[in-house]
């Protein structure tokens, strides 16, 4: 099961660091932990071959004690790995070159409790090499962005955790990294940052990033993967996308508007003609929108509060390489910007109309676009590392932008989350 | 060079919120004016100065060494078992420059504390002279005597003749079979020539002793030159007191008989306590023209009933001023505090917090008394000892030496100047190969280290 470093081996080693198909690939990775006098005590991660590839969210689960951060120690070069091999963007995360591409956020932020926010992000900012003017552009855009603009100035020892999970989250990305390596990134933030996080993982991997994201928190997972890994006792034991293994493709849902109880009866008539189950039910919320609605709501009317406030705006660094002058990527922005109307200071003077301009102006693809009959998941597309698949990603954002913006459907404070969430339309219509 | 940067400047602001740091720089400001306000040595203006110099430098030596223990070996330490540096790894840095600017962040720590103490007992040393009571006479000699620099000049001891005379009564204690049983021979003889020397200095009663001295040069002939020493007997007078005549000048005239003497000699009369460093100053007319000096210390019979052993011999030559002498001191206290920061920083990459403290602290106090140490193995050293040359003799060579010419405030209290020269070798033994050889020790651990090992 080990790794045997033979000839052979080397040489598909070699060929696999220069294959840029996958942003990280471990080869029988195995990493145990020894007792005091060298003897092997526990083995963490077990002949372990993780391939994942550029431009994909991918969710690495488990139990307590199943390896998962140690997979990532061993691929931050934190650990040795006891046998075999793991490559990261082409190399090894000790290279300088390599490291300077990698954002990383324990599951502890493991921050310098004496340091401010600010002093922070400088610090790091520095390590990286950033020039002072870029730094400084930087740390603002991340604090504005993680919400922490008006701490910047407190220590960061002074945060709750919840605040040190922001601070952490900007510390990764100050360097505007191609590959993302989140431990536990949501554990102890409130709902309404969870879900802010979450559209920003979306975001960054819509603009070309990788993300390998290791959590307990299965829903979170769920919202952000192309596909999960499972790990138990160090190996890997399911491995695939995420709607395939989650998909009941033997079951069907239906959502309707209000319908009378004639039409429900021939229905069911039907159904039962097919001798399958049925149930009728109306449909709830999940407690997770009801929440964010209720505080979004407060966020709005500007009720005072000494936590973290967030624009829920992606940092303008980060967003650098979208090709504004595209249609689609214009549509992509506009949700990001309705974001920023609901917080308190532009509430009242953003409008909707600009995006809804935008989108008139080419009528003919949006039309195109939105009576698209199968209208691909983004979990769909993840296999291909080509730039067209931005492209089709962004379909989907825009049949539903567009969609909400022509037919005034703002009734629920919406967020790229549930675009890709498995109880939304666009899914809905392919079952 | 950014990344040494940050790390550096990330040490500083972790430095200086450490409490010991806070408690160090407290104790400092109390203590300094205070020590100049309530120290008076001797109960003379020069006392006073040399007491206050001497404790000043010595405590603030001492706080900022234990300071930069303390600080050296918790930053990195600190960082690894609070897990901060399983963070800073995964940045663009190499281990080397994590290590680096670590030391460079406890060194700046300091250069600035040790620049404000310093700069505090040097305007303090000043400040002393003009708030007493100190008459004409006293000033001048607080002026000629301490805020000067002077050059020294030690009389050899002819270690050659010297040993063949221990060489000589070991054979004669042989061929007596009257060796000790219980001594090797070097013992015996490391003894012997001791008692030699001992012998070689001492002056019975109605004896003398002369010291000559060779190219003595002063930049000033209306200079005047000092004579340092101090007393030992082979039986304590009552009061502890002996009565010393000295005649400095060119002995070849009084040997000779050359007639009319070119250059004066001195005759300097004095009763002074026993054990305790003594200072008389004359004329640069006695030095001849040749640059040729002697000193001649005759014991009176009529005075004195004891065999005098003149120790420490020096006669002193002005060739600087107090205040480059005084930054060549504090010189020598940074080498020291670099030196301790690199062997907190390379301990502290494969050792936890308590135990990297306690082999610093081991070596900054075995460094204190280093040259006890080498002497007292200095036995040892002259055999072929195979596990001594491979285990200890090593870790004394890397030890410090603070002592004896090491320790700064040996040159404040006498006035001696410290040279360029000498820092300068110091500072390549101390820093450029000691400190080197221990950092690129603590760089090469701490690459092959693996940050987040779990021992079970």
């Amino acid at each position: 099961m080990g790794f045997v470093p033979t000839s052979t081996n080397v040489v598909r080693f070699f060929v696999a660091a220069k294959d840029e198909h996958y942003a990280i690939e471990t080869f029988s990775l195995t990493k145990i932990f020894p007792d005091w006098w060298g003897r092997a005590k526990v083995i963490a991660v077990d002949g372990l071959d993780l391939k994942i590839r550029y431009n994909e969210i991918y969710g690495l689960l488990g139990p307590n004690g199943s390896g998962k951060t140690t997979t990532l120690k061993v691929l931050l070069s934190l650990l040795r790995p006891t046998k075999g091999r793991a490559v990261v963007l082409g190399g090894e995360t000790r290279d300088t070159k390599i490291s300077a591409q990698i954002g990383y956020l324990p599951e502890e932020s493991y921050l310098y409790k004496y340091l401010s926010a600010r002093e922070t992000l400088d610090f790091y900012g520095r390590i990286f090499g950033l020039a002072a003017k870029v730094r400084k552009s930087r740390i603002d855009t991340l604090l504005e962005m993680v919400g922490l603009a008006g701490m910047a100035n407190r220590p960061v020892g002074t945060f709750s955790k919840g605040m040190t999970r922001r601070i952490g989250l900007a510390q990764a990305l100050i360097n505007d990294p191609e590959l993302l390596i989140l431990d536990e990134p949501t554990s102890g933030m409130d709902p309404v940052s969870t879900r802010q996080m979450k559209d920003l993982f979306l975001q960054l991997a819509r603009r070309g990033k990788t993300i390998l994201l290791c959590s307990h928190l299965l829903a979170d997972v769920e919202d952000v993967c192309d596909r999960i890994g499972i790990l138990y006792g160090g190996r890997m034991r399911v491995e695939g996308d995420v709607k395939s293994l989650l998909q009941h493709s033997d079951e069907k849902q239906i959502h309707t508007g209000p319908i009378s109880n004639d039409v429900l009866g021939q229905i069911e008539r039907l159904v039962r003609a097919e001798q399958a189950k049925y149930e009728v039910s109306s449909p709830m919320d999940k407690l997770e929108d009801f929440f964010i609605r209720t505080v979004t709501e407060a966020q709005e009317q500007k009720l005072p509060t000494s936590g973290a406030v967030s624009t829920g705006e992606i940092g303008g660094f980060l967003a650098e390489g979208e090709q504004t002058s595209n249609i689609l990527d214009r549509l992509v922005s506009a949700p990001v910007a309705r974001e920023s109307e609901s917080q308190p200071g532009s509430a009242e003077t953003a409008e909707p109309e600009p995006a809804v301009a935008e989108a008139d102006q080419d009528t003919d693809l949006l039309e195109q676009l939105t009576k698209s009959s199968t209208i691909p998941d983004r979990r769909d597309i993840t296999t291909a590392t080509e730039p067209v698949e931005t492209v089709v990603d962004d379909q989907e954002d825009v049949n539903r932008d567009v969609l909400e913006k022509l037919t005034g459907g703002t009734e629920r404070q919406d967020t790229s989350i549930d675009k890709s969430g498995p109880d939304q339309p666009g899914e809905d219509k392919d079952a | 060079m950014h990344s040494v940067w940050a790390v550096a400047k990330n040490t500083l602001a972790q430095a200086i919120r450490m409490k010991v740091a806070v408690i160090i720089i407290i104790l400092l400001v109390i203590l300094l004016p205070l020590m100049s306000v309530i120290m008076v040595g001797d109960g003379t203006l020069l006392g006073k100065l040399q007491t206050f110099v001497s404790y000043g430098l010595s405590l603030t030596g001492l706080l900022l060494c234990l300071l930069t223990i303390t600080v050296s070996t918790f930053t990195l330490t600190n960082d690894i078992r609070q897990m901060q540096l399983h963070l800073v790894v995964t940045k663009p840095i190499k281990r080397f420059e994590i290590l680096c600017g670590k030391l460079l962040g406890v060194v700046i720590l300091d250069i600035l504390l040790l620049s404000v103490f310093a700069s505090v007992i040097y305007c303090l040393t000043l400040l002393i002279p003009r708030l007493s009571k100190a008459g004409a006479d006293e000033l001048a000699g607080a002026g000629r005597e301490f805020f000067t620099a002077r050059v020294s000049l030690s009389a050899d001891v002819d270690e050659d003749k010297i040993d063949m005379l221990a060489k000589q009564a070991y054979e004669k204690l042989e061929r007596s079979r009257q060796l000790p049983e219980s001594m090797t021979k070097e013992q015996i003889l490391s003894e012997l020539r001791g008692r030699e020397r001992t012998q070689a200095q001492a002056v019975e009663p109605g004896a003398q002793r002369v010291w000559e001295f060779e190219n003595v040069r002063l930049a000033d002939p209306n200079e005047m030159l000092f004579v340092r020493y101090k007393y030992e007997v082979s039986v304590d007078p009552p009061d502890y007191r002996v009565y010393g005549t000295w005649l400095i000048g060119d002995y070849r005239q009084i040997q000779y008989g050359l007639g009319d003497w070119e250059s004066p000699v001195a005759r300097i009369e004095r009763s002074e306590l026993i054990r305790q460093f003594h200072e008389f100053e004359v004329s640069a007319e006695v030095v001849a023209s040749d640059g040729y000096l002697a000193l001649i210390f005759a014991n009176n019979p009529y005075l004195n009933m004891t065999t005098i052993i003149p120790q420490e011999v020096q006669v002193l030559l002005k060739t600087g001023s107090f205040t480059g002498n005084y930054i060549r001191a504090v010189l020598l206290i940074l080498a020291r505090l670099i030196f301790l920061a690199t062997l907190g920083i390379s301990v502290s990459t494969w050792l936890s917090f308590p135990v990297a403290v306690l082999i610093c602290a081991v070596a900054f106090f075995v460094g204190t008394i280093n040259g006890f140490v080498l002497e007292s193995l200095g036995v040892l050293d002259q055999t072929p000892n195979i596990i001594y040359n491979l285990t200890l003799r090593p870790i004394l060579w890397l030890m410090p030496r603070l002592d004896g010419r090491f320790n700064p405030t040996h040159y404040m209290i006498s006035a001696e100047v410290l040279s360029w020269r000498f820092l300068g070798q110091v500072y390549l033994m101390m820093v450029f190969v000691k400190s080197v050889f221990l950092l690129i020790f603590g760089i090469w651990i701490f690459s092959n280290r693996e940050i987040a090992k779990v021992v079970v």
